[in-house]
Protein backbone atom coordinates (compact mmCIF):
# COMPACT_ATOMS: atom_id res chain seq x y z
CA UNK A 1 0.00 0.00 0.00
CA UNK A 2 1.57 3.27 -1.10
CA UNK A 3 -1.35 5.42 -0.02
CA UNK A 4 -0.01 8.82 0.91
CA UNK A 5 3.70 7.94 0.78
CA UNK A 6 5.75 10.88 -0.43
CA UNK A 7 2.70 12.76 -1.67
CA UNK A 8 3.46 15.86 0.37
CA UNK A 9 6.18 17.51 2.40
CA UNK A 10 6.38 20.07 5.17
CA UNK A 11 8.01 23.23 3.87
CA UNK A 12 7.37 25.67 6.70
CA UNK A 13 6.83 25.65 10.45
CA UNK A 14 6.06 28.45 12.89
CA UNK A 15 5.38 28.80 16.61
CA UNK A 16 4.44 31.71 18.82
CA UNK A 17 6.82 32.87 21.56
CA UNK A 18 5.80 30.39 24.27
CA UNK A 19 8.31 31.64 26.83
CA UNK A 20 7.69 35.35 26.47
CA UNK A 21 3.93 34.99 26.22
CA UNK A 22 3.78 32.66 29.23
CA UNK A 23 5.63 35.20 31.38
CA UNK A 24 3.18 37.89 30.31
CA UNK A 25 0.15 35.68 30.97
CA UNK A 26 1.43 34.82 34.44
CA UNK A 27 1.85 38.54 35.07
CA UNK A 28 -1.84 38.98 34.30
CA UNK A 29 -1.53 40.20 30.73
CA UNK A 30 -3.26 38.75 27.67
CA UNK A 31 -0.79 38.89 24.75
CA UNK A 32 -3.24 37.41 22.23
CA UNK A 33 -6.49 35.48 21.94
CA UNK A 34 -6.48 32.12 20.12
CA UNK A 35 -6.79 33.80 16.71
CA UNK A 36 -3.89 36.10 17.52
CA UNK A 37 -1.59 33.23 18.47
CA UNK A 38 -2.61 31.43 15.28
CA UNK A 39 -1.79 34.50 13.20
CA UNK A 40 1.67 34.88 14.76
CA UNK A 41 2.45 31.23 14.03
CA UNK A 42 1.11 31.43 10.47
CA UNK A 43 3.25 34.45 9.60
CA UNK A 44 6.34 32.70 10.97
CA UNK A 45 5.51 29.52 9.01
CA UNK A 46 5.23 31.23 5.61
CA UNK A 47 8.38 33.19 6.37
CA UNK A 48 10.15 29.93 7.27
CA UNK A 49 8.89 28.38 4.01
CA UNK A 50 9.97 31.38 2.01
CA UNK A 51 6.59 31.57 0.28
CA UNK A 52 3.84 34.17 0.09
CA UNK A 53 0.27 33.81 1.26
CA UNK A 54 -0.82 33.58 -2.38
CA UNK A 55 0.99 30.23 -2.74
CA UNK A 56 -1.53 28.71 -0.31
CA UNK A 57 -4.75 27.13 -1.58
CA UNK A 58 -5.77 25.01 1.42
CA UNK A 59 -6.55 25.83 5.06
CA UNK A 60 -7.07 23.41 7.94
CA UNK A 61 -7.48 24.90 11.41
CA UNK A 62 -7.18 23.32 14.84
CA UNK A 63 -10.15 22.49 17.07
CA UNK A 64 -9.76 25.53 19.35
CA UNK A 65 -10.39 28.20 16.69
CA UNK A 66 -13.20 28.87 14.21
CA UNK A 67 -12.44 27.87 10.62
CA UNK A 68 -14.20 30.77 8.92
CA UNK A 69 -12.77 33.37 11.27
CA UNK A 70 -9.18 32.16 10.82
CA UNK A 71 -9.68 32.25 7.05
CA UNK A 72 -10.95 35.81 7.42
CA UNK A 73 -8.15 36.87 9.80
CA UNK A 74 -5.45 35.46 7.51
CA UNK A 75 -7.16 36.48 4.25
CA UNK A 76 -7.23 32.96 2.78
CA UNK A 77 -9.92 31.79 0.32
CA UNK A 78 -8.94 28.15 -0.17
CA UNK A 79 -10.02 25.45 -2.61
CA UNK A 80 -9.99 23.02 0.33
CA UNK A 81 -10.72 23.82 3.98
CA UNK A 82 -11.39 21.98 7.21
CA UNK A 83 -10.90 21.60 10.94
CA UNK A 84 -8.89 18.84 12.62
CA UNK A 85 -6.60 18.06 15.50
CA UNK A 86 -2.86 18.25 14.82
CA UNK A 87 -2.26 14.73 13.54
CA UNK A 88 -5.43 14.49 11.47
CA UNK A 89 -4.76 17.95 10.00
CA UNK A 90 -1.49 16.61 8.57
CA UNK A 91 -3.24 13.53 7.18
CA UNK A 92 -6.15 15.53 5.75
CA UNK A 93 -3.72 17.90 4.04
CA UNK A 94 -2.01 14.91 2.39
CA UNK A 95 -5.41 13.54 1.31
CA UNK A 96 -6.49 16.89 -0.17
CA UNK A 97 -3.19 17.14 -2.04
CA UNK A 98 -3.31 13.54 -3.28
CA UNK A 99 -6.82 14.06 -4.61
CA UNK A 100 -5.90 17.30 -6.37
CA UNK A 101 -8.22 19.44 -4.26
CA UNK A 102 -5.31 21.56 -3.01
CA UNK A 103 -1.58 21.87 -3.59
CA UNK A 104 -0.28 23.85 -0.63
CA UNK A 105 -2.15 23.68 2.66
CA UNK A 106 -1.70 25.87 5.74
CA UNK A 107 -2.39 24.09 9.05
CA UNK A 108 -3.08 26.67 11.74
CA UNK A 109 -3.66 26.32 15.49
CA UNK A 110 -4.03 28.85 18.30
CA UNK A 111 -5.04 28.31 21.92
CA UNK A 112 -5.40 30.80 24.78
CA UNK A 113 -6.21 27.99 27.22
CA UNK A 114 -4.05 29.39 30.03
CA UNK A 115 -5.13 33.02 29.93
CA UNK A 116 -8.75 31.92 29.38
CA UNK A 117 -8.48 29.46 32.32
CA UNK A 118 -9.74 26.46 30.32
CA UNK A 119 -10.42 23.53 32.67
CA UNK A 120 -9.61 19.91 31.85
CA UNK A 121 -11.28 18.45 34.93
CA UNK A 122 -14.29 19.12 37.13
CA UNK A 123 -17.67 20.74 36.48
CA UNK A 124 -16.37 23.26 33.92
CA UNK A 125 -14.21 20.77 32.03
CA UNK A 126 -13.87 21.59 28.37
CA UNK A 127 -16.13 19.34 26.35
CA UNK A 128 -17.52 17.74 29.51
CA UNK A 129 -21.00 17.47 28.06
CA UNK A 130 -19.69 15.74 24.98
CA UNK A 131 -17.41 13.25 26.69
CA UNK A 132 -19.79 10.67 28.07
CA UNK A 133 -17.29 9.45 30.59
CA UNK A 134 -17.52 12.69 32.54
CA UNK A 135 -21.29 12.45 32.71
CA UNK A 136 -21.36 8.86 33.87
CA UNK A 137 -18.45 9.00 36.26
CA UNK A 138 -19.02 12.32 38.02
CA UNK A 139 -21.12 10.98 40.93
CA UNK A 140 -18.11 8.90 42.05
CA UNK A 141 -15.72 11.83 41.68
CA UNK A 142 -13.93 10.48 38.62
CA UNK A 143 -13.75 13.62 36.53
CA UNK A 144 -10.29 14.56 35.35
CA UNK A 145 -8.23 13.61 32.34
CA UNK A 146 -5.30 12.74 34.57
CA UNK A 147 -7.33 10.27 36.61
CA UNK A 148 -8.11 8.26 33.47
CA UNK A 149 -4.38 7.86 32.80
CA UNK A 150 -3.64 7.19 36.47
CA UNK A 151 -6.18 4.34 36.41
CA UNK A 152 -4.55 2.99 33.25
CA UNK A 153 -0.98 3.24 34.53
CA UNK A 154 -1.77 1.53 37.87
CA UNK A 155 -2.99 -1.58 36.07
CA UNK A 156 -0.20 -1.47 33.48
CA UNK A 157 2.34 -1.21 36.29
CA UNK A 158 0.84 -4.15 38.13
CA UNK A 159 0.82 -6.34 35.00
CA UNK A 160 4.24 -5.41 33.54
CA UNK A 161 6.38 -4.30 36.47
CA UNK A 162 6.87 -0.83 34.96
CA UNK A 163 7.16 1.05 38.26
CA UNK A 164 6.58 4.68 39.18
CA UNK A 165 10.35 5.16 39.16
CA UNK A 166 10.53 3.67 35.66
CA UNK A 167 7.82 6.10 34.58
CA UNK A 168 9.86 8.92 36.06
CA UNK A 169 12.39 8.35 33.26
CA UNK A 170 9.93 10.13 30.95
CA UNK A 171 9.69 13.37 32.93
CA UNK A 172 13.45 13.40 33.58
CA UNK A 173 14.37 12.75 29.91
CA UNK A 174 11.96 15.34 28.56
CA UNK A 175 13.12 17.95 31.06
CA UNK A 176 16.69 17.31 29.94
CA UNK A 177 15.60 17.92 26.33
CA UNK A 178 13.78 21.10 27.38
CA UNK A 179 16.87 22.33 29.20
CA UNK A 180 18.58 22.31 25.77
CA UNK A 181 15.63 24.00 24.03
CA UNK A 182 15.53 27.81 24.33
CA UNK A 183 11.84 27.72 23.29
CA UNK A 184 10.78 25.47 26.18
CA UNK A 185 8.86 26.65 29.23
CA UNK A 186 10.33 24.33 31.90
CA UNK A 187 14.12 24.20 31.57
CA UNK A 188 15.47 23.35 35.03
CA UNK A 189 16.70 19.74 34.96
CA UNK A 190 15.16 17.26 37.40
CA UNK A 191 16.35 13.91 38.75
CA UNK A 192 14.49 10.67 39.39
CA UNK A 193 14.61 11.53 43.09
CA UNK A 194 12.99 14.91 42.36
CA UNK A 195 10.33 13.06 40.43
CA UNK A 196 9.64 10.56 43.20
CA UNK A 197 9.47 13.38 45.76
CA UNK A 198 7.00 15.43 43.70
CA UNK A 199 3.45 15.40 44.99
CA UNK A 200 0.76 13.10 43.68
CA UNK A 201 -2.05 14.79 41.78
CA UNK A 202 -3.99 11.59 41.16
CA UNK A 203 -1.91 8.63 42.36
CA UNK A 204 -0.05 6.84 40.94
CA UNK A 205 0.64 9.93 38.78
CA UNK A 206 2.82 12.73 40.14
CA UNK A 207 2.87 16.43 39.33
CA UNK A 208 5.70 15.85 36.84
CA UNK A 209 3.58 13.35 34.92
CA UNK A 210 1.14 16.10 33.94
CA UNK A 211 1.46 18.39 30.92
CA UNK A 212 1.76 22.14 31.13
CA UNK A 213 -1.13 24.48 30.41
CA UNK A 214 0.00 27.48 28.38
CA UNK A 215 -1.06 29.78 25.55
CA UNK A 216 0.35 29.61 22.06
CA UNK A 217 0.01 29.01 18.35
CA UNK A 218 1.54 26.65 15.79
CA UNK A 219 1.39 26.53 12.01
CA UNK A 220 2.72 24.17 9.36
CA UNK A 221 2.77 24.48 5.58
CA UNK A 222 2.18 21.12 3.85
CA UNK A 223 2.85 21.19 0.12
CA UNK A 224 2.62 18.77 -2.80
CA UNK A 225 6.06 17.14 -3.13
CA UNK A 226 7.08 18.47 -6.55
CA UNK A 227 5.73 21.95 -5.92
CA UNK A 228 7.54 21.89 -2.58
CA UNK A 229 10.88 21.49 -4.34
CA UNK A 230 10.09 24.47 -6.57
CA UNK A 231 8.88 27.00 -4.02
CA UNK A 232 10.39 26.17 -0.64
CA UNK A 233 13.37 28.06 0.75
CA UNK A 234 14.61 25.04 2.70
CA UNK A 235 14.84 21.35 1.85
CA UNK A 236 11.31 19.95 2.24
CA UNK A 237 10.71 17.32 4.94
CA UNK A 238 8.84 14.40 3.41
CA UNK A 239 5.76 12.75 4.90
CA UNK A 240 6.59 9.10 4.25
CA UNK A 241 3.57 7.45 5.79
CA UNK A 242 0.53 7.85 7.98
CA UNK A 243 -1.67 5.48 9.95
CA UNK A 244 -4.84 5.53 11.98
CA UNK A 245 -6.97 3.10 13.93
CA UNK A 246 -9.62 3.95 16.52
CA UNK A 247 -11.04 1.87 19.36
CA UNK A 248 -14.52 3.19 20.20
CA UNK A 249 -16.37 0.11 21.47
CA UNK A 250 -16.74 0.15 25.24
CA UNK A 251 -14.96 3.52 25.46
CA UNK A 252 -17.11 5.07 28.19
CA UNK A 253 -16.69 2.15 30.56
CA UNK A 254 -12.95 2.29 29.76
CA UNK A 255 -12.65 -1.23 28.30
CA UNK A 256 -10.14 -0.44 25.50
CA UNK A 257 -8.18 1.77 27.89
CA UNK A 258 -7.99 -0.50 30.94
CA UNK A 259 -8.20 -3.98 29.45
CA UNK A 260 -6.12 -3.44 26.29
CA UNK A 261 -4.14 -0.21 26.93
CA UNK A 262 -5.20 0.68 23.34
CA UNK A 263 -2.66 -1.87 22.11
CA UNK A 264 -4.81 -3.24 19.24
CA UNK A 265 -5.23 0.31 17.87
CA UNK A 266 -1.52 1.00 18.10
CA UNK A 267 -0.59 -2.29 16.44
CA UNK A 268 -3.01 -1.75 13.54
CA UNK A 269 -1.85 1.83 13.14
CA UNK A 270 1.81 0.77 13.32
CA UNK A 271 1.38 -1.79 10.55
CA UNK A 272 -0.29 0.80 8.34
CA UNK A 273 2.31 3.51 8.84
CA UNK A 274 5.37 1.23 8.62
CA UNK A 275 4.04 -0.53 5.51
CA UNK A 276 3.26 2.78 3.82
CA UNK A 277 6.59 4.36 4.69
CA UNK A 278 8.64 1.24 3.99
CA UNK A 279 10.58 1.68 7.22
CA UNK A 280 10.18 0.30 10.72
CA UNK A 281 10.89 1.22 14.31
CA UNK A 282 14.54 0.19 13.93
CA UNK A 283 14.96 2.95 11.30
CA UNK A 284 13.75 5.80 13.52
CA UNK A 285 16.29 8.27 14.85
CA UNK A 286 13.82 9.98 17.20
CA UNK A 287 10.21 9.58 18.27
CA UNK A 288 7.65 12.22 19.19
CA UNK A 289 4.73 10.99 21.29
CA UNK A 290 1.63 12.94 22.33
CA UNK A 291 2.17 13.35 26.07
CA UNK A 292 -0.70 15.01 27.84
CA UNK A 293 0.50 12.58 30.53
CA UNK A 294 3.88 10.84 30.77
CA UNK A 295 2.45 7.33 30.62
CA UNK A 296 1.56 7.78 26.94
CA UNK A 297 5.24 7.08 26.32
CA UNK A 298 5.56 3.55 27.76
CA UNK A 299 2.21 2.55 26.23
CA UNK A 300 3.33 3.77 22.80
CA UNK A 301 6.85 2.31 22.97
CA UNK A 302 5.36 -1.14 23.44
CA UNK A 303 2.46 -0.61 21.04
CA UNK A 304 4.62 0.63 18.16
CA UNK A 305 7.26 -2.07 18.53
CA UNK A 306 10.14 -0.12 20.08
CA UNK A 307 10.59 -2.73 22.78
CA UNK A 308 9.17 -6.11 23.71
CA UNK A 309 5.71 -6.22 25.23
CA UNK A 310 6.01 -5.99 29.01
CA UNK A 311 9.63 -4.80 28.88
CA UNK A 312 9.22 -1.03 28.66
CA UNK A 313 10.15 -0.25 32.26
CA UNK A 314 13.54 -1.88 31.82
CA UNK A 315 13.89 -0.41 28.31
CA UNK A 316 13.38 3.16 29.55
CA UNK A 317 15.71 2.74 32.52
CA UNK A 318 18.52 0.72 30.91
CA UNK A 319 18.51 1.60 27.21
CA UNK A 320 17.09 5.05 27.64
CA UNK A 321 14.74 7.53 26.00
CA UNK A 322 16.75 10.70 26.67
CA UNK A 323 18.86 12.57 24.13
CA UNK A 324 22.08 10.62 23.60
CA UNK A 325 20.54 7.30 24.67
CA UNK A 326 19.08 4.44 22.60
CA UNK A 327 15.85 6.13 21.48
CA UNK A 328 15.43 9.89 22.00
CA UNK A 329 11.75 10.60 22.72
CA UNK A 330 10.10 14.04 22.69
CA UNK A 331 13.36 15.76 21.87
CA UNK A 332 12.02 19.29 22.42
CA UNK A 333 10.62 18.54 25.88
CA UNK A 334 7.12 17.56 24.77
CA UNK A 335 3.92 18.65 26.46
CA UNK A 336 5.46 18.02 29.87
CA UNK A 337 8.28 20.57 29.57
CA UNK A 338 8.24 22.36 26.19
CA UNK A 339 4.70 23.57 25.51
CA UNK A 340 1.20 22.07 25.56
CA UNK A 341 0.07 22.63 22.00
CA UNK A 342 -2.03 19.44 21.78
CA UNK A 343 0.26 17.57 19.39
CA UNK A 344 1.03 20.55 17.15
CA UNK A 345 4.46 21.37 18.57
CA UNK A 346 5.48 17.69 18.18
CA UNK A 347 5.05 18.02 14.40
CA UNK A 348 7.27 21.11 14.39
CA UNK A 349 9.94 19.36 16.46
CA UNK A 350 9.91 16.37 14.09
CA UNK A 351 10.41 18.66 11.09
CA UNK A 352 13.20 20.62 12.74
CA UNK A 353 15.04 17.43 13.80
CA UNK A 354 14.96 16.12 10.22
CA UNK A 355 16.20 19.51 8.98
CA UNK A 356 19.02 19.44 11.54
CA UNK A 357 18.01 22.80 13.02
CA UNK A 358 17.83 21.83 16.69
CA UNK A 359 21.15 23.11 18.02
CA UNK A 360 22.14 21.64 21.38
CA UNK A 361 19.28 19.13 21.32
CA UNK A 362 19.87 17.96 17.74
CA UNK A 363 19.82 14.19 17.21
CA UNK A 364 22.88 13.31 15.17
CA UNK A 365 22.29 12.31 11.52
CA UNK A 366 18.53 12.41 12.01
CA UNK A 367 16.85 10.89 8.95
CA UNK A 368 13.49 9.59 10.19
CA UNK A 369 11.24 10.81 13.00
CA UNK A 370 8.09 8.97 14.02
CA UNK A 371 5.16 10.83 15.57
CA UNK A 372 2.35 8.98 17.27
CA UNK A 373 -0.60 9.61 19.52
CA UNK A 374 -3.29 7.47 21.12
CA UNK A 375 -5.56 10.08 22.66
CA UNK A 376 -8.59 8.25 24.05
CA UNK A 377 -8.00 5.24 21.80
CA UNK A 378 -7.57 7.19 18.57
CA UNK A 379 -4.19 5.92 17.39
CA UNK A 380 -2.60 8.16 14.77
CA UNK A 381 0.90 7.93 13.38
CA UNK A 382 3.04 9.93 10.95
CA UNK A 383 6.59 9.28 9.72
CA UNK A 384 8.63 12.30 8.66
CA UNK A 385 11.99 12.03 6.99
CA UNK A 386 14.58 13.21 4.54
CA UNK B 1 -29.80 15.05 52.90
CA UNK B 2 -30.48 18.31 51.02
CA UNK B 3 -26.93 19.48 51.70
CA UNK B 4 -25.36 16.88 49.39
CA UNK B 5 -22.80 18.84 47.34
CA UNK B 6 -21.19 16.23 45.10
CA UNK B 7 -22.22 15.79 41.48
CA UNK B 8 -25.43 13.84 40.96
CA UNK B 9 -26.45 11.73 37.96
CA UNK B 10 -27.67 13.76 34.99
CA UNK B 11 -31.22 13.50 33.65
CA UNK B 12 -30.45 10.91 31.00
CA UNK B 13 -33.66 9.01 30.11
CA UNK B 14 -31.63 5.98 29.07
CA UNK B 15 -30.08 5.78 32.53
CA UNK B 16 -33.31 6.28 34.51
CA UNK B 17 -33.94 2.53 35.03
CA UNK B 18 -30.39 2.09 36.37
CA UNK B 19 -31.01 4.68 39.09
CA UNK B 20 -34.52 3.43 39.88
CA UNK B 21 -33.11 -0.05 40.34
CA UNK B 22 -30.23 1.27 42.44
CA UNK B 23 -32.66 3.01 44.79
CA UNK B 24 -34.34 -0.39 45.20
CA UNK B 25 -30.94 -1.97 46.02
CA UNK B 26 -30.64 -3.73 42.68
CA UNK B 27 -27.60 -3.35 40.43
CA UNK B 28 -28.56 -3.69 36.78
CA UNK B 29 -27.12 -3.37 33.29
CA UNK B 30 -28.75 -3.06 29.90
CA UNK B 31 -29.21 -6.42 28.24
CA UNK B 32 -30.15 -7.27 24.64
CA UNK B 33 -33.26 -9.43 24.20
CA UNK B 34 -32.02 -10.54 20.78
CA UNK B 35 -28.40 -11.53 21.35
CA UNK B 36 -28.07 -11.45 25.15
CA UNK B 37 -25.20 -8.94 25.17
CA UNK B 38 -24.89 -7.13 28.50
CA UNK B 39 -23.48 -3.63 28.32
CA UNK B 40 -23.02 -0.46 30.33
CA UNK B 41 -23.60 2.44 29.89
CA UNK B 42 -26.85 1.89 28.00
CA UNK B 43 -27.41 2.83 24.39
CA UNK B 44 -30.37 3.27 22.05
CA UNK B 45 -29.40 0.03 20.28
CA UNK B 46 -27.33 -3.01 21.23
CA UNK B 47 -23.68 -2.28 20.39
CA UNK B 48 -23.19 -5.93 19.39
CA UNK B 49 -26.19 -6.58 17.08
CA UNK B 50 -27.87 -3.12 16.74
CA UNK B 51 -31.20 -4.46 18.06
CA UNK B 52 -33.53 -1.89 19.65
CA UNK B 53 -35.06 -4.57 21.88
CA UNK B 54 -33.25 -3.83 25.14
CA UNK B 55 -34.11 -4.43 28.78
CA UNK B 56 -32.53 -3.84 32.20
CA UNK B 57 -31.39 -7.03 33.86
CA UNK B 58 -30.33 -7.36 37.50
CA UNK B 59 -26.76 -8.59 38.00
CA UNK B 60 -25.24 -10.47 40.92
CA UNK B 61 -23.36 -7.49 42.38
CA UNK B 62 -20.19 -9.59 42.50
CA UNK B 63 -17.18 -8.02 40.83
CA UNK B 64 -13.38 -8.03 40.65
CA UNK B 65 -11.10 -5.00 40.98
CA UNK B 66 -9.53 -3.82 37.71
CA UNK B 67 -7.68 -0.73 38.94
CA UNK B 68 -7.99 2.23 41.27
CA UNK B 69 -6.63 5.74 41.80
CA UNK B 70 -6.30 8.16 44.70
CA UNK B 71 -7.30 11.78 44.09
CA UNK B 72 -5.07 14.23 45.95
CA UNK B 73 -6.81 17.18 44.34
CA UNK B 74 -10.53 17.92 44.24
CA UNK B 75 -12.07 19.10 40.98
CA UNK B 76 -15.52 19.58 42.55
CA UNK B 77 -16.26 21.57 45.72
CA UNK B 78 -18.19 18.62 47.12
CA UNK B 79 -15.05 16.49 47.25
CA UNK B 80 -12.76 19.07 48.89
CA UNK B 81 -13.31 17.68 52.38
CA UNK B 82 -12.55 14.10 51.30
CA UNK B 83 -9.16 14.53 49.64
CA UNK B 84 -7.40 12.17 49.31
CA UNK B 85 -10.22 9.92 48.12
CA UNK B 86 -10.21 6.75 46.00
CA UNK B 87 -12.01 5.83 42.80
CA UNK B 88 -12.03 2.26 41.54
CA UNK B 89 -12.87 0.47 38.33
CA UNK B 90 -14.53 -2.91 38.75
CA UNK B 91 -15.42 -5.73 36.35
CA UNK B 92 -18.83 -7.19 37.08
CA UNK B 93 -19.08 -10.96 37.12
CA UNK B 94 -21.40 -10.56 34.11
CA UNK B 95 -18.77 -8.62 32.12
CA UNK B 96 -19.39 -4.85 32.04
CA UNK B 97 -16.99 -2.47 33.79
CA UNK B 98 -18.18 0.16 36.28
CA UNK B 99 -16.46 3.17 37.79
CA UNK B 100 -17.22 3.39 41.50
CA UNK B 101 -15.82 3.97 44.99
CA UNK B 102 -14.73 1.54 47.66
CA UNK B 103 -17.01 1.18 50.65
CA UNK B 104 -15.66 0.11 54.02
CA UNK B 105 -12.07 -0.81 54.90
CA UNK B 106 -9.49 -0.97 52.10
CA UNK B 107 -5.96 -2.42 52.40
CA UNK B 108 -2.94 -0.23 51.57
CA UNK B 109 -2.50 -1.43 48.02
CA UNK B 110 -5.45 -3.45 46.75
CA UNK B 111 -4.51 -5.62 43.80
CA UNK B 112 -6.27 -6.30 40.52
CA UNK B 113 -8.61 -9.23 40.88
CA UNK B 114 -9.54 -8.48 44.50
CA UNK B 115 -13.12 -9.77 44.93
CA UNK B 116 -15.78 -7.14 45.63
CA UNK B 117 -19.52 -6.93 46.21
CA UNK B 118 -21.91 -4.08 45.67
CA UNK B 119 -23.41 -1.99 48.45
CA UNK B 120 -25.70 1.00 48.04
CA UNK B 121 -25.26 4.35 49.75
CA UNK B 122 -28.25 6.69 49.85
CA UNK B 123 -26.95 10.14 49.02
CA UNK B 124 -30.25 11.99 48.44
CA UNK B 125 -33.93 11.10 48.79
CA UNK B 126 -33.94 9.76 45.25
CA UNK B 127 -30.38 8.65 44.51
CA UNK B 128 -28.47 5.65 45.84
CA UNK B 129 -24.91 5.22 44.60
CA UNK B 130 -23.62 1.70 44.05
CA UNK B 131 -20.22 1.24 45.70
CA UNK B 132 -18.07 -1.82 46.29
CA UNK B 133 -16.93 -3.55 49.45
CA UNK B 134 -13.92 -5.83 49.53
CA UNK B 135 -15.00 -9.39 50.24
CA UNK B 136 -12.89 -10.81 53.06
ZN1 LIG C 1 -27.79 -7.53 20.72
Amino acid sequence: MNGLKGVAAVIGVGESDYVGDHARVRAGEKPHDSNGYAAVAFKRAIEDAGISRDDIDGLIVGPTVAYERIGEVLGINPTWGGQQDAMLAVIEACMAIKSGLATCVALVYGNDQRSAAVQYGGPEAMGGNMFLSYVYHAPWGFTSQGSLYAMMFRRFSELTGCTERHLGEVAVAQRLAASLNPGALMRKPITLDDYMASPYICAPLHLFDYCLINDGGVALIVCEAEKAKRIAAKKPVAIHGVGRFDLNRGATSLEPRLLDFYRPAQEACAKQVYDMAGVGPEDMDAVQIYDSFSCHIPFALEGYGYCRSGDVGRFMAEEGIALGRKLPVNTGGGHLSHSYMQGWNHQVEAVRQVRGECGARQVEDCRFVHYNSDVAGKAVSIIYGV
Amino acid sequence: MSAYRKPLPTDDPLMAPFWQNAKARRLSVQSCRDCGDKHFPPGPVCPKCLSEDQEWEPVSGRAALVSWVRFHRAYWDGFVGEVPYDVCLVALEEGPLLVSNFSGPVPDDPKAGTPLEVVFEDVTDTVALPKFRIVA
